[in-house]
C-alpha cells in the first residue's frame, strides 16, 4: 500500500485541497443550470478526503455523523412542502446575490443537493474507515494460494 | 443507432456475466461493474441519438434526458453495490484469507443427508 | 345474521381454549355455546319460514373475489345437522372424556374450529369461499384425528388422511377454475351448464376433489385410520358433517355438471365402488368402530351414486338419505364410543351380551341400525324407500347398473348392520361394563330418538327435506317422504332386501372369528406419501446445490432465452457503423479492456482495467452528449479503483486459479447472453415507440425547476423521490460498510 508519508506529497496534497473544495463547491452550486450537481460535489470531496487520508494527513472519522446530517437535511427538504400543503419534494425558486457567484437562481434543489453531497461523502469516508481497518494498518501479504 | 456503442454493450455483458460465475468475490465485483456499465449504455443508445448536451436555452436540439437520469442513478447505485460488495469481499478474507464464494453449507448437508438416507436405504435392503 | 353466528363461532374458539384451563368438560361446555345458538336460530327461522338470505363481503374486488354466502333450504338443512349434531357430539364428549384428560385447550377448540369451517363450506354461495373452508375442514380434521399425538399410528393417519384430502383439495382449486372460467360465474347458485373439452376436465377434477373427502373408493383409505381420532370426533366429522362435504359439492355443482357423460360415468364409478367395497369391508371387519367406518363408505358410496344419476327423484332420495344418514350414523358412533369407555374394547370377537348389561345402547343401536337397514318404521325406511323407487324409475343403461347396485348394496347393508347387533348385543360371553356415563347416553338416546320421531313426524321431515332438494332440481317439488308406500314394486323390493341381508348378516355373524383384513390401500398410500417425503429433500440436493455460480448460469441463461424472441425480429437499417469515428476507438478500448480484465491475473491489474473501461465510458458519454454522465462517471471510477486497491490489498496479488472446470460453459452462456441482449437492443431501436418528450421535460425543468440542466432538475424535482430513495440506499451501504469494517477491527483487535 502506498503509505508512504512523505512530505513532499503531504504539502502538495495540503496544497491542493482548497482548490478542489473550490472545484466541488462550484459543482454543487451549478449543477441546477450547468453539469454538475451535488452527487458529483460529493465526490469530488470524497477525492479530497481519500488523497488527505492516504498521505496520512487525517484519519476518515464522523462518516456516520455526517451521513445522519445529509439524511436529515434531505428528508426535511423533500417533506418541508408538506407542511404547506404541497407535495412531497415541490420546489420553492429563489434567487439571490452572493458575492463573487454573482446572482443565483436557486430553490429548494440546493440544500437537497447539499444533504446528497454530505452522504456521498460520508460513503466515502465509511469506505476508507471500513475498509482500511485490514488494509491500511497491516502490510498486504504477499503470498500466492496454491491453487 | 450505433454498432459501435451496440458492440460495447454485447462485449460488456459477455465480459460482466463471465465475471459474475467466477469464484472470486474481486471477479463478481468486477462483473458486476462491467454489466452495470453495460445497463447504462443500453438506457443511453434507447434514448437516442447523440445531440448537445441538455442544457436549456442553447440553439441547438439536445439530447433525451430522461435517460440521462435514469442512466445516473443506475450509475450511483451501482457505485453503491460495488462499494458493498467490495466490503463484503473484505470481509470474506479477514475471515478465511482469500476471497473465495464458498458453496452453501447448509445447501451441502441437505444434499448429504438425502445422499446419506439412500445409502443407509440401499445397506438395510 | 350469518356474520353474526360466524363471528360468535371464531370468538367460540378462542374462549374454549382458554377456558381448557379449567378442564376438558368446562372448555366442552364453552364451546357448545355457538353451535347451540346457531342451531337454535336455524330451527326458529327454518320453523318460521324465513326467506333465504344472502351476504357479501368484498375481499379483492379487482379480481370480483369476496366471500359470498347464502341461507337457502339447502344451506339451513346442512346447518341443522352441523350445528344440532355438533351441540349433541359436544355433550357426548364431555361424558367420553375423562374430566382430567389431557388436550383440555386443542381439543374442544379445534373441534369447535372443525365446526366452524364446516358451517362456513354449507353456507359458501362463491367457489371460491366454499374452496377456503373446504381447506380449513381438512387442517382442522387432521388435528382432530391426530389428536392423540404421542401415538405413532394415529399421526400416520392423521397425515394420511391430511395428504389425501389436501391433494384433492389441489384436484378442487383446478376444477373450480375451469368451472368458473366455463360458466362464467364462480356463484354456485348461479351455475349453468357447461360444455365442452374443458368444462369433461372440470367435471373429473372436481368429482375427484369429492371423492377424496366423501372417502370414495379408491381414496377412501383414509377414513378408517381416521377412526384413530377420539369417537366424538368420528361421529360428528366421519359420519355426520366433514364426508358429507363431497356430497354437497356434488349436489351443488350438479346443476353445471349434470348433462355431461363423464360427470355421470365417473361420478357412478366412484359411488357403486364404494357403496358395495365399503359393505364389504363393514362385513370383514372386527373392530366395531371401522365396521362403522365401512358402512360410512357404503353409505357415501350411496349419496354419490344416487346425485350421479341426476335425476329429481334420485336427487330427492339422495338428499333424505343424507339427512337420515348423519342421524342414524352420529348415533351408532356415539353407542360403540360408549362400548369402548365402558368395556374397554371394540373388537366384536370380544364383546357379547350387551342387551341384558346396556339395555339403553342396545336400544339405541337397534333403532339406529334399523334405520340404517332401512326398516320401518324409521326414517332410514322412507329414505332408503325413495331410493329404491328412484332407481326402479330409471330406463335404460342407468336402470339396470343403478338399480342393480343399490339393491345389491343394500342387501349389505341389511347383512353389515345384522351382523354388527348380533355380535355385539347378541349372545356370548358377557363383557364387564362399567357404570353407565349419563352424558354419553343422552345424545346417542336423541339422535337414535330422532330417526324415529322423524318417522312419526314425516311432515316436519318433508319441510326439511323438500325444499333442500327443491333447491338443487326444481323437479323434485313432486316428490315427498311417505310413511308407508303403499303396496309397490318398492316395497316388496326392500322388504325383499330386508330378508335376504337379515340372512346373510346372520349367517356371517355366526362364522368363527374372521381374520382381521390387511389394510393394503392404507399402507401404499403411506409409501407414496414416504416416497414423496424421501424424495423431496433428494430433488432438492439435485437443485438447491449451493453453488452461486451455477445459479447464476442457470439464471443467466434462462434470461438470455427469455429475451431471445425479442432478438429474433427487427431490421438492420437503422444501424450506423458510429455516431463519431472516436466513438469507434472508445468502444475498442472498452470491449478489448474488458476482455483484458477477465484474464489478467494480477488483482491490480483487473481493478485499473475498470478504471479504464469507466474512463472510456466517460469518453462514450461526452459524445453522445450527456456531460453529467460524463463527470459522475469519472468521478466514480476513481472512488472505485481506490476502494479496490485498499480494499482487496489484504488479498493475494493473483487470483486464485481454482475455476477451470466451468470455463467452457460460462464462456458459452455469456457469449450467447451479450449476443441476444445485443440484438434485442438492436431489435427494440428499430421500431421506437414513439418520439421521446425532449420539449415538454426541458420546458418543465426551466418553469418548475427554475434550473436549465435538465437532468439534474429531473433528478432533484421531476424524479425527486427516486433520488431520495438512492441516497437512502448510499446511506445503508455506507452504514454496512462499516459494520463489517468495525467487526473485522474488533477482532483483530482481540
Amino acid at each position: 500500500m502506498i503509505l508512504a508519508h512523505s512530505p513532499i506529497v503531504q504539502l502538495g496534497i495540503r496544497a491542493a485541497s482548497p482548490l478542489a473544495i473550490m472545484v466541488g463547491v462550484y459543482l454543487l452550486f451549478a449543477g441546477h443550470n450547468n453539469p454538475g450537481g451535488g452527487f458529483a460535489a460529493g465526490l469530488v470531496f470524497g477525492a479530497v478526503v481519500t488523497l488527505r487520508t492516504i498521505a496520512g494527513i487525517q484519519r476518515p472519522t464522523h462518516a456516520i455523523q455526517i451521513i445522519a446530517a445529509g439524511m436529515a437535511v434531505v428528508v426535511l427538504t423533500a417533506a418541508a412542502p408538506l407542511l404547506w400543503g404541497d407535495v412531497l419534494l415541490d420546489q420553492k425558486v429563489l434567487s439571490f446575490k452572493v458575492p463573487l457567484l454573482g446572482t443565483i437562481k436557486t430553490g429548494s434543489a440546493l440544500p437537497f443537493d447539499i444533504g446528497v453531497t454530505a452522504i456521498v461523502v460520508g460513503l466515502v469516508l465509511s469506505l476508507l474507515d471500513g475498509l482500511s481497518a485490514t488494509s491500511l494498518t497491516n502490510s498486504p501479504a504477499e503470498t500466492e494460494i496454491p491453487s | 443507432m450505433s454498432i459501435s456503442l451496440l458492440a460495447s454493450i454485447g462485449g460488456l455483458t459477455t465480459v460482466g456475466l463471465y465475471l459474475i460465475t467466477a469464484r472470486s468475490l474481486s471477479r463478481i465485483i468486477l462483473g458486476f461493474s462491467l454489466l452495470g456499465h453495460a445497463a447504462v449504455l443500453s438506457l443511453l443508445v434507447a434514448g437516442g441519438p447523440p445531440a448537445a448536451a441538455p442544457i436549456a436555452g442553447g440553439d441547438a436540439p439536445i439530447a433525451n434526458p430522461l435517460p440521462q437520469a435514469l442512466a445516473l442513478t443506475a450509475i450511483v447505485i451501482s457505485f453503491g453495490l460495488t462499494l458493498f460488495l467490495l466490503a463484503l469481499a473484505a470481509r470474506q478474507q479477514a475471515l478465511t484469507g482469500d476471497d473465495l464464494v464458498e458453496d452453501d453449507l447448509e445447501d451441502q448437508r441437505i444434499a448429504a443427508s438425502s445422499n446419506e438416507e439412500d445409502r443407509s436405504a440401499a445397506a438395510s435392503t | 345474521m350469518i356474520w353474526v353466528f360466524l363471528i360468535a363461532h371464531v370468538a367460540g374458539v378462542g374462549c374454549a381454549a382458554v377456558a381448557g384451563r379449567s378442564g376438558i368438560r368446562t372448555a366442552l361446555g364453552v364451546a357448545a355455546i355457538a353451535p347451540t345458538l346457531t342451531a337454535m336460530w336455524a330451527g326458529v327461522s327454518m320453523a318460521s319460514g324465513a326467506p333465504p338470505t344472502t351476504s357479501t363481503f368484498p375481499w379483492v374486488d379487482g379480481l370480483g373475489l369476496a366471500f359470498r354466502f347464502r341461507t337457502d333450504a339447502l344451506a339451513m338443512m346442512m346447518t341443522l345437522l352441523v350445528c344440532g349434531i355438533g351441540v349433541l357430539v359436544f355433550v357426548y364428549a364431555i361424558g367420553y372424556f375423562a374430566p382430567n384428560a389431557g388436550g383440555a385447550s386443542r381439543f374442544p377448540a379445534s373441534l369447535l374450529a372443525f365446526s366452524t369451517s364446516m358451517l362456513g363450506l354449507v353456507w359458501a354461495d362463491s367457489a371460491w369461499t366454499l374452496f377456503i373452508f373446504w381447506e380449513l375442514t381438512s387442517i382442522t380434521s387432521f388435528l382432530l384425528v391426530g389428536h392423540n399425538n404421542t401415538d405413532a399410528a394415529v399421526r400416520i393417519a392423521a397425515r394420511r388422511a391430511l395428504m389425501i384430502t389436501g391433494g384433492g383439495g389441489l384436484a378442487l382449486l383446478a376444477g373450480l377454475l375451469l368451472l368458473e372460467n366455463e360458466a362464467g360465474t364462480s356463484t354456485l347458485t348461479d351455475l349453468t351448464p357447461v360444455q365442452g373439452s374443458a368444462a369433461n376436465v372440470a367435471a373429473v377434477l372436481v368429482l375427484i376433489g369429492a371423492a377424496t373427502k366423501s372417502a370414495q373408493v379408491p381414496f377412501h383409505v383414509w377414513l378408517p385410520g381416521a377412526m384413530a381420532a377420539p369417537t366424538p370426533v368420528s361421529a360428528y366429522l366421519h359420519s355426520a358433517t366433514m364426508v358429507k362435504a363431497g356430497v354437497l359439492l356434488i349436489a351443488v355443482t350438479g346443476p353445471a355438471f349434470t348433462g355431461l357423460a363423464v360427470w355421470k360415468a365417473v361420478g357412478l364409478t366412484f359411488g357403486i365402488a364404494s357403496m358395495l367395497w365399503g359393505a364389504v369391508g363393514a362385513l370383514r371387519h372386527r373392530d366395531a368402530k371401522l365396521i362403522l367406518a365401512w358402512g360410512t363408505v357404503s353409505q357415501l358410496g350411496l349419496l354419490v351414486t344416487l346425485l350421479s344419476l341426476g335425476t329429481a327423484k334420485s336427487i330427492f332420495a339422495a338428499v333424505s338419505i343424507l339427512f337420515a344418514h348423519a342421524l342414524f350414523k352420529a348415533a351408532l358412533f356415539a353407542v360403540v364410543g360408549e362400548i369402548d369407555i365402558r368395556t374397554g374394547t371394540r373388537d366384536i370377537t370380544e364383546l357379547g351380551g350387551l342387551h341384558r348389561t346396556m339395555p339403553i345402547a342396545f336400544a339405541v343401536a337397534v333403532a339406529a341400525g334399523m334405520s340404517m337397514a332401512g326398516v320401518p318404521p324409521l326414517l332410514g325406511f322412507a329414505a332408503k324407500e325413495a331410493a329404491i323407487e328412484a332407481v326402479l324409475g330409471l330406463s335404460g343403461f342407468d336402470a339396470v347398473v343403478g338399480a342393480t347396485a343399490v339393491i345389491f348394496g343394500s342387501v349389505l347393508t341389511v347383512a353389515y348392520t345384522t351382523r354388527f347387533l348380533i355380535t355385539v348385543f347378541g349372545p356370548g360371553p358377557t363383557t364387564k361394563v362399567a357404570p353407565r356415563r349419563i352424558a354419553m347416553t343422552i345424545p346417542a338416546v336423541m339422535l337414535a330418538g330422532a330417526g324415529v320421531l322423524g318417522f312419526i313426524a314425516m311432515g316436519t321431515v318433508n319441510a326439511i327435506v323438500r325444499p333442500a332438494a327443491i333447491e338443487l332440481n326444481p323437479k323434485a317439488e313432486v316428490y315427498e317422504l311417505l310413511r308407508w308406500p303403499g303396496i309397490t314394486t318398492g316395497l316388496l323390493t326392500s322388504l325383499g332386501i330386508v330378508a335376504v341381508g337379515l340372512a346373510l348378516g346372520a349367517a356371517i355373524a355366526r362364522r368363527a372369528t374372521p381374520r382381521i383384513p390387511a389394510p393394503v390401500g392404507a399402507d401404499g398410500a403411506d409409501a407414496a406419501i414416504d416416497g414423496v417425503l424421501k424424495f423431496a429433500p433428494r430433488l432438492t440436493g439435485r437443485v438447491q446445490h449451493g453453488s452461486l455460480p451455477v445459479y447464476l448460469v442457470t439464471m443467466a441463461g434462462v434470461a438470455t432465452l427469455a429475451a431471445l424472441p425479442l432478438a429474433l425480429d427487427g431490421s438492420t437499417d437503422h444501424l450506423v457503423a458510429w455516431d463519431h469515428p472516436l466513438q469507434a476507438l472508445l468502444a475498442l478500448v472498452i470491449v478489448a479492456s474488458a476482455i483484458a480484465g477477465a484474464f489478467v491475473g494480477s488483482r491490480l491489474g483487473a481493478a485499473l482495467t475498470l478504471g479504464a473501461i469507466g474512463t472510456a465510458m466517460s469518453g462514450v458519454f461526452v459524445l453522445h452528449g450527456a456531460p453529467d454522465l460524463a463527470l459522475t462517471q469519472l468521478l466514480v471510477e476513481t472512488v472505485i479503483v481506490v476502494g479496490f486497491v485498499i480494499g482487496l490489498g489484504h488479498l493475494a496479488r493473483r487470483f486464485p486459479e481454482v475455476e477451470n472446470t466451468w470455463r467452457l460453459t460460462r464462456l458459452v452462456v455469456s457469449g450467447l447472453g451479450g449476443l441476444i441482449i445485443m440484438a434485442a437492443l438492436a431489435a427494440a431501436g428499430a421500431d421506437p415507440s414513439g418520439t421521446p418528450p425532449v420539449g415538454d421535460l426541458t420546458a418543465g425543468a426551466v418553469e418548475v425547476g427554475g434550473g436549465k440542466n435538465v437532468v439534474n432538475v429531473i433528478l432533484t424535482d421531476l424524479r425527486g423521490l427516486d433520488t431520495l430513495g438512492e441516497v437512502v440506499v448510499l446511506a445503508v451501504v455506507a452504514v454496512g460498510i462499516l459494520a463489517l469494517g468495525s467487526t473485522t477491527a474488533r477482532e483483530e483487535v482481540q
